[in-house]
């Protein structure tokens, strides 16, 4: 659904991103790895909008993004989690969810929805949502009180509430403990059985070789590998990413 | 346009230059408060018009010269009192609360001058007055043209104090990686600190100035400084030190260039919609500030 | 007594004048133009009064309107700027609208006389009120019937999902961006709204004083503007309020009896409710007990738990 063409992203003189092809299929968890500064944020980062890429292309559900603004590519169905967390500090824990859930019934097409809607209102989905991320007993606290590992949850949350069909999770488990991290993992399956397609971009190598369909390994900004946890396991481009040249050559 | 008409208009751009010193050191000072703590303190031209009153107190006694030294000294002390009372006391990741206490500040001044004089304006001592350079049919005010060369020499003094020094090196290194800088074992207060009385120093001297070139103090310099100097800082590009010295000549020329051909009443109206015409086609500024990764 | 009253009308107008730097803050933008659109507001209803004949009840949302307009047009180019660029260009903007009122001149005959702007001389003979028999109460009922309405409306749009997209706008804008929150229309509606609210208060104000001039809308009026509702809080409306009566009653006219001295203490109290307030003072056990009281602006929230984290 998600298709990277030839996609290059330089700062100044550095190519964080060169000639990235990647492409992520609809219903699949999509991990994306690789060392520190091999351009992973950047990948999200031009994904969401919020760098625009130097040159090659970029398809959504066969929509052109590349004249989308970054709110646009929200409404066609992309939503993010950022790596420092970026929430409503302000703003409940209900309001944040809130915020992300109504903005795409906003307008006179939504006013249309919302007359025409029947049962479920936009504040049972959120009170779901919040049930999912185990944070409906904190409904009326302000995000910024909120301890790190809750924040992270409610990024979820609201990245949920906004409808995406894709999610991009940057470094989700950073930071988090091992039983959080198992329900991280739990929630990210769930929502793919909800029908939601993820690219998940981690460094917690157990997180992403049991969550993942698939994962794309970047290093310097090229892809270096693609394929099956296991595949990508047992590829020597990666250890020598990982390890160092030295150990590419005695394997 | 006859020739009478081009010279006094020449003559008017070369005064509003001369003058436009002024503008670029309280820009320098706005520049490096932002600069180092990405902050604007709207009191800087009132401390700085302040500190130039306070060396009245010595006007009888010394010679022109050493008023203009204890201006700049005091505000320098000035700079480092609004520091401790708008921003050190206050939390950080507030701003609007430092903008607030710093309008307060800007008041609070403005008020304790009108307090202290009854609102007279006082009399300034200038330098050189009357004694003009002419260059052809053109003639340098030498008062103006004493203060453009003292306002350079300040200029060039800070250039050297943050290109040489280990505080200059810290003032960069705190604005631009604070955690980083402090993690490197300088201290975040004492470089603040110290950048408002740098731009205490500038503030002072430009009060000075102003004073000097005008020929008179008046409260009601202080808003027109702080409107001009935040434009000026605007041009130049936020943070940029040489774009504010830039944009302040070109300030100070165009003011009196549209004083010349549109009236006084009018001449602030095109000096805005210059900066307008900036905003628009040049956001960042003469020199725009790096764009960052994150 | 007929001092109270107009002091209740000054707070009623300036109590306009701060929600409407309310809106932009909202949304994160900190905004001089307000003083300029209070100024616009202020011209346009006093011309359509006088040289146009106009009764006050077409000509205070003509006014609104206009200045609206102007701001939904300063609004779009001030998306390019944020933080110190805004706050620069909108004092920009507000000056260019106070030197405007400066040179303009625009008198016309009518039965009584020359009237309109009249440049430097300021536009005086707005006396829509005296001759049409309104008493100082009546002026207040007006005024404080006006706020009311703002109020009610802001409380409630606050409370509805705009206000709750500017308020995350104000947050943080990429995230804001990321959820699919519009940041142009954002904004831009904050402006537009921020700005009629502005011109209304500012066509009481030129109703109210019968003669304005530039000098009534300098840079400090702005300023005025975003420190109601920053020393208010902006958790909620009645900071905004509260501030208005802080300044404008005690600080103002409370202390005249202190004489030369009170407008020393001026700036150095809002200093001080910086320092101990600085997240304003609606935050403060008093303003947490008043916003509790009075619940129509506390923002949407859930009916599970119970607490207030105000």
């Amino acid at each position: 659904m998600l298709e990277l063409r030839q996609l290059s992203r330089n700062f100044g003189g550095v190519k964080a991103l060169d000639q990235l092809d990647l492409s992520v299929h609809k219903g699949e968890i999509l991990g994306l790895i690789g060392p520190n500064g091999s351009g992973k944020s950047t990948t999200v980062n031009v994904i969401a909008g919020l760098y625009k890429p130097s040159s090659g292309s970029l398809t959504f559900n066969g929509i052109d993004l590349s004249q989308r603004s970054t709110h646009e590519r929200a409404a066609v169905g992309i939503a993010r989690t950022f790596q420092n967390i970026r929430l409503f500090a302000n703003l409940s824990v209900w309001q944040n969810v809130w915020a992300a859930h109504v903005v795409r019934d906003s307008g006179w097409t939504g006013l249309r929805k919302r007359w025409l809607a029947s049962g479920r209102t936009a504040r049972d989905e959120v009170q779901e949502l919040l049930a999912f991320s185990g944070l409906a007993g904190k409904a009326d606290v302000l995000a910024g009180n909120l301890a790190f590992g809750e924040q992270r949850r409610l990024e979820l949350a609201r990245a949920a509430a906004s409808g995406a069909e894709l999610l991009l999770l940057d470094e989700p488990a950073a930071g988090m403990n091992a039983e959080e991290i198992d329900e991280l993992d739990a929630r990210i399956r769930s929502l793919r059985d909800q029908g939601r397609t993820i690219l998940l971009i981690e460094h917690h190598m157990e997180l992403v070789m049991a969550v993942c369909d698939r994962i794309a390994v970047l290093n310097f900004g090229r892809k270096i590998a693609e394929g099956t946890p296991a595949q990508v396991q047992n590829d020597a481009a990666v250890r020598g990413a990982y390890l160092g040249a030295e150990a590419t050559a005695t394997t | 346009m006859n020739y009478n008409n081009l010279l006094d208009l020449s003559q008017s751009l070369i005064d509003g230059v001369l003058f436009g010193s002024i503008y670029a050191l309280i820009g320098i000072g706005f520049t490096l408060i932002f600069g180092v703590m990405n902050k604007i303190n709207l009191s800087y031209a009132a401390a700085s018009v302040a500190a130039a009153y306070v060396s009245l107190l010595i006007v009888q006694t010394a010679p022109p010269a050493l008023v203009y030294v204890a201006a700049a000294l005091v505000g320098g002390v000035l700079g480092a009192l609004v520091y401790l009372i708008c921003f050190h006391l206050l939390p950080l990741n507030k701003p609007l609360a430092t903008l607030m206490s710093t309008v307060g500040m800007l008041l609070l001044i403005d008020e304790a001058i009108v307090h202290i004089t009854a609102g007279m304006p006082q009399n300034y001592p200038a330098m050189f007055v009357g004694a003009n350079i002419d260059i052809g049919p053109l003639s340098l005010r030498s008062d103006l043209l004493f203060v453009f060369g003292f306002g350079c020499l300040v200029m060039i003094g800070l250039t050297l104090l943050l290109k040489r020094t280990r505080l200059g090196l810290a003032t960069r290194a705190v604005s631009q990686q604070p955690v980083a800088a402090q993690l490197c074992g300088m201290s975040i207060t004492g470089t603040n600190m110290s950048t408002f009385v740098i731009a205490g120093f500038l503030g002072g001297t430009a009060g000075a100035m102003a004073g000097a070139a005008i020929g008179v103090l008046s409260p009601l310099l202080t808003l027109p400084l702080t409107v001009k100097g935040l434009v000026v800082t605007v041009i130049g590009g936020l943070g940029s030190i040489p774009g504010a010295i830039i944009a302040g000549l070109v300030v100070g020329g165009a003011e009196n260039l549209f004083q010349y051909l549109r009236g006084v009443s009018e001449r602030d109206i095109y000096v805005m919609l210059l900066l307008f015409a900036f905003l628009v086609f040049r956001p960042g500024g003469l020199f725009p500030p790096p764009a960052g990764r994150d | 007594m007929d001092f109270y009253l107009g002091l209740a009308q000054v707070i009623g107008v300036h109590t306009l004048l701060g929600l409407s730097a309310w809106c932009l803050l909202h949304t994160g933008q900190v905004s001089l133009a307000q003083g300029g659109f209070f100024a616009i507001g202020a011209y346009a209803s006093g011309m359509l009064t006088t040289m146009a004949g106009w009764p006050l009840g077409v000509a205070l949302p003509a006014a609104a309107l206009i200045s609206a307009t102007v701001a939904v047009a300063v609004g779009f180019p001030a998306l390019r700027v944020k933080g110190l660029m805004l706050v620069v260009a909108t004092v920009a903007f507000a000056e260019i609208v106070r030197l405007v009122c400066f040179n303009l001149t625009w008198r016309v005959n009518t039965g009584s006389g020359p009237v309109g702007p009249d440049g430097s001389l300021g536009f005086g003979g707005i006396r829509y009120f005296p001759s049409n028999g309104w008493s100082s109460i009546e002026i207040l009922i007006l005024i404080w019937g006006l706020v009311a309405a703002v109020m009610l409306a802001l409380a409630w749009f606050d409370r509805s999902r705009i206000g709750t997209l500017w308020r995350a706008v104000g947050e943080d804008e990429v995230a804001a961006q990321s959820v699919g929150i519009n940041l142009t229309a954002a904004k831009v509606s904050a402006f537009g709204i921020g700005g009629a609210i502005a011109g209304l208060s500012g066509g009481i104000f030129a109703h109210q004083v019968t003669h304005i001039e530039h000098g009534n809308f300098t840079i400090l009026l702005a300023t005025f503007a975003i420190a109601y509702p920053i020393l208010g809080g902006l958790a909620s409306l009645w900071g905004t309020v509260l501030a208005v009566i802080f300044i404008q009653g005690f600080l103002i006219e409370g202390l005249r009896v202190l004489g030369d001295w009170r407008s020393l203490l001026f700036g150095a109290l809002i200093l001080l409710v910086m320092l101990l307030r600085p997240s304003g003072i609606i935050t403060s056990p008093i303003g947490r007990w008043f916003a509790r009281s009075i619940r129509f602006d506390r923002p949407a929230a859930p009916t599970t738990g119970g607490k207030t984290h105000a």
